[in-house]
Formats: structure tokens, C-alpha cells, sequence
């Protein structure tokens, strides 16, 4: 091999990433660098923003292999986690095995505001719809509201792949937005006399019924909406790790190591689809838009309906509680419990606002779960003979395998 | 698939209405578990009897810990009392 130093540094200068560094790539890698800030000078949801805005720096070097779409690439196999819905139920269940579901038992009615704050959702699929969305689109952006991170990248990667990121970008920033869009809708739908309502201290709870609460909810929902089984199924058996008291090691794993480990591939996977050509389109900026409406509007229906219930029970519901029906636990219910006290120093809502805020986990999967079936695939999105392809060959479909199989006991 | 706002709204009512039947579902569920299984207080432990003064066979610690305790606060020892002494 003849070696001449001009040709070889020219061979060196056109293989770096540079020659085929776009103007999309280079506002994408500004677009990481803003995530990376965000996660670590603002602290806006830094265990999820800083590996996402880091995936997404790694999917938009030129060459580098590390976008999702790259078959074979690192972050591509990350991706499939994802695609295959096997990521998000893990977090669920590690979510599972971090909450109590005590408050929400001592005092059931709470799982209404979870329900009320489910508005959010389907006004944000009102809105994509009026913007030029389908409705698969739109579910998979109105589920923003659920205030739910696994649940909106369980939804769209099912409904809406093309827009995972864009939808999982805005789910994570507005989550960690909450403190600010919280207070001021809470403030002015309250009036100064709500907010210093106190509310009776929780009654106690059997542990026996907190260990039969996660099969009940399994069997309820899993069989009114199968489509969020893996989702629902994953945080009720991380709660019964919890619960039951047998075995402290796998509720051990689940809500530290396990949990950190798949959040780290996770927000790893949804970083590298975010590349220019996915992300730098006019839908973006529309769904952004419509998250920031789906947080707004959860809250007013938490809010709204937690002053119905204040009504009806004369009195005894603090409406503040209502707006940690959006989910996003434990941070809404804390918003709860601040501007409770900021009214009364003396009003300790948190524990009641946990009521409506694991309420709002539920209430936003079985949200996911109604879109799932008017709009997914249940049950029907598995061909098993290209599943079976690769292990047995490719076999025939249907009566013509089984005329074969009857050929060859007859022979 | 069709997506006009008429449809939206549609299809917004009906799943407000299914979440609301599960979750109402849910909320009979637990009340029927906590009226089934009431809650039942863990029996109290032992209480333990704390004497106000010395037990017996202990006056000869007691006077002396008070007077290295006395020497070593630079007080008297009629100032501070010792009212239980318990071994590890």
C-alpha cells in the first residue's frame, strides 16, 4: 500500500464529522446544550432532562451511529426498549414500588380529582385536533396532560412514533415547570377562605387491604382497558414489592437500582430521536404549545372539582388538593402543600394532596389505556408467524400449516 | 381516520366517562376492602417502669457518678439529681 502524507491527511480531514455537519445537526446540538443547562443551572427534572439532552447531543454528530433510527448503532438498541414497550412499564413499576397508597385509600373520593384533572387531556386533544393533528396524533399529544412521563412515551410510541420526542420533551420540561404553572391558576380559581380549609387528619389502614388494593386495580382495570396492562400491571406489582412485606429485596431493586438503570437508557433512547428531522418541524413548536395548554387545563379541572367537592361535603375538602390530581408525584402534591401554607402556616395538606396525586397516575393510565382502545391496536399488533420467522423458518399461515402438518402424520 | 373537532369532542366525553365509571368502580372497591378489613391497632409493647429515684443497691453508683459528675461540671452536687441508670 503506497502511503503519501497529502492524501492521507486529506483522507483524515473528510472522514471527520465536520464535512457532513448540517445546519439542522448544528441547531440540534444547541438544542442539547439548552437541555443539559436546563437539567443542571435550573435543576428542571435533572435525572431525565441531563441523559436525554446528552442522547440527543450523541444522536446529532454525523456519523456517529447514535441517532435511534441508526440500525445497529448503541442508542438504537437502547430504542428498542421503547418500541417494544419495555422501558416505560419498568419505570411504572419502579413508581409502583415507591408510592403509599395509604392516603389514597384513607379517603377514596380523592380518586375523582384524579379523574377531574383528566380534563387537561382530552382538552390538548381538542386543541391538536383544531390544529391539523390525527386523532392517533392527538391522543398521543393530549396524554401531555396525564402529567405522566412513561405514560406519554408508552402512548406515542404506540400512537405517534414520529413524535415521541417532541411529545417527551414537552412532558418532562412542563413536569418540571410545575411549580410555576401551578400557583398562579390555583391562586386565582381559589378564594382566600378555601385555601386555609383544613382537612380531618387520614384515618389508618389495614395492611391487609393495602396488599389486596394493587390485584384489585389490576383486575378492575386490566380488564375494562387491556391495552395499559403492561403499564398498570408493572406499577401494581412494584407496589405489592412494597406492600406485601416479603420481599424487601426486590423493593429494594425496583425503587432504586432498577428504576435509575432504565431511566438512564430511557431518557438515553428518547435524546438520540430527537434529530433535526424529527424535531426541527412546525409541529414541535405546536406541541409545545398545546403541553403547556394539557398542564394548564389539568389543573383547572383538579382545581374546579376539588371546589365541588368542598360544596358537597360542606366544607371539609381544602380545593388546593385538587390540582395534584395531574399527577406528576410527588411534585404537585408538594405545589399543594406550599400554597396551602401560604395561606395558613399552620394547614398541612401533603398527605391529603397524595390521595389525589396517586389518584392522577391511575386516572392519567386509564386515560391512556380509553385512547389504547378506541385508536391502538389491542391484542391484535402481534404477527406471530414474522415473530416465529426467524426461529422455525418461515412457516406457512393459517389452514395451509396446518393441511401441511396433517400431510406429514398421514405420510 | 377522520379528525374533525366534533369527533375530538366526542371522543373526549366518552373517555371522560369511562374514566370516571372505572375510577368510581375503584372507589366502591376500596370502600367495600376498608369496611370488610378495619384497621386493628399493633398491640401496644410492654410499658417500661421508669422509677423516679434510684432502684435499690444503686446508691453507691448513684453517689458516685454524681460526685465525678459534680467535679467535672464544676457544680454541687445537690444542684442536678440522677434519676435512672440503666446498663447497655
Amino acid at each position: 500500500m503506497e502511503f503519501s502524507f497529502s492524501s492521507s491527511a486529506s483522507k483524515i480531514v473528510h472522514s471527520t464529522a465536520f464535512t457532513s455537519l448540517e445546519s439542522g445537526d448544528a441547531l440540534m446540538l444547541g438544542v442539547a446544550c439548552l437541555l443539559i443547562y436546563l437539567a443542571i443551572w435550573k435543576k428542571f427534572e435533572p435525572l431525565l432532562l441531563l441523559p436525554m439532552g446528552f442522547g440527543c447531543l450523541l444522536a446529532n454528530i454525523p456519523m456517529s451511529m447514535m441517532a435511534s433510527t441508526d440500525t445497529g448503532g448503541l442508542l438504537n438498541f437502547f430504542y428498542q426498549g421503547i418500541k417494544h414497550e419495555i422501558l416505560p412499564p419498568l419505570i411504572f413499576m419502579g413508581v409502583g414500588a415507591l408510592t403509599d397508597f395509604g392516603p389514597l385509600l384513607a379517603n377514596p373520593t380523592t380518586l375523582l380529582l384524579g379523574a377531574a384533572a383528566q380534563i387537561g387531556v382530552y382538552m390538548t386533544l381538542i386543541g391538536a385536533v383544531f390544529l391539523g393533528f390525527n386523532m392517533q396524533e392527538a391522543s398521543a399529544i393530549g396524554i401531555i396532560g396525564g402529567a405522566d412521563g412513561p405514560t406519554s412515551i408508552f402512548l406515542a410510541s404506540k400512537l405517534a412514533p414520529h413524535l415521541l420526542a417532541p411529545i417527551a420533551d414537552a412532558a418532562y420540561s412542563y413536569m418540571s415547570l410545575v411549580p410555576l404553572i401551578q400557583p398562579p391558576i390555583m391562586k386565582f380559581l381559589t378564594t382566600e377562605k378555601e385555601r386555609k380549609i383544613k382537612m380531618e387528619q387520614l384515618k389508618p389502614i389495614s395492611q391487609t387491604v393495602k396488599i389486596i388494593f394493587p390485584v384489585a386495580v389490576t383486575i378492575v382495570c386490566c380488564l375494562m382497558l387491556p391495552g395499559v396492562t403492561p403499564l398498570l400491571g408493572m406499577f401494581m406489582l412494584g407496589n405489592m414489592f412494597r406492600e406485601s412485606g416479603v420481599t424487601a429485596r426486590l423493593h429494594e431493586t425496583a425503587e432504586t437500582h432498577l428504576i435509575n438503570i432504565v431511566t438512564i437508557f430511557l431518557a438515553l433512547a428518547v435524546g438520540s430521536s430527537m434529530t433535526a428531522d424529527t424535531f426541527l418541524r412546525i409541529e414541535t413548536l405546536k406541541i409545545i404549545v398545546l403541553g403547556l395548554l394539557a398542564f394548564s387545563f389539568a389543573t383547572v379541572g383538579g382545581v374546579l372539582f376539588g371546589r365541588l367537592m368542598c360544596k358537597l361535603t360542606g366544607g371539609k375538602v381544602n380545593p388546593l388538593i385538587g390540582s395534584a390530581g395531574v399527577s406528576a408525584v410527588p411534585m404537585a402534591a408538594r405545589v399543594s402543600q406550599k400554597v396551602g401554607s401560604e395561606a395558613d402556616s399552620s394547614n398541612f395538606l401533603l398527605m391529603h394532596a397524595m390521595g389525589p396525586n396517586v389518584a392522577g397516575v391511575i386516572g392519567s393510565a386509564v386515560a391512556a389505556g380509553v385512547f389504547l382502545s378506541l385508536f391502538g391496536d389491542v391484542g391484535g399488533g402481534i404477527d406471530t408467524h414474522a415473530a416465529l420467522a426467524p426461529v422455525i423458518g418461515n412457516p406457512e399461515p393459517g389452514i395451509q400449516a396446518l393441511a401441511t402438518v396433517v400431510d406429514a402424520i398421514k405420510r | 381516520m377522520e379528525a374533525s373537532v366534533s369527533a375530538a369532542v366526542n371522543v373526549s366525553i366518552l373517555a371522560m366517562s369511562v374514566i370516571f365509571t372505572v375510577l368510581i368502580i375503584l372507589i366502591f372497591t376500596i370502600k367495600l376492602l376498608v369496611k370488610l378489613i378495619p384497621y386493628k391497632a399493633p398491640p401496644a409493647p410492654p410499658a417500661r417502669k421508669v422509677s423516679a429515684s434510684s432502684p435499690s443497691g444503686q446508691d453507691d453508683q448513684v453517689a458516685a457518678i454524681t460526685a465525678s459528675l459534680a467535679a467535672h461540671m464544676g457544680k454541687r452536687p445537690d444542684e442536678f439529681r440522677i434519676v435512672n441508670i440503666q446498663s447497655r
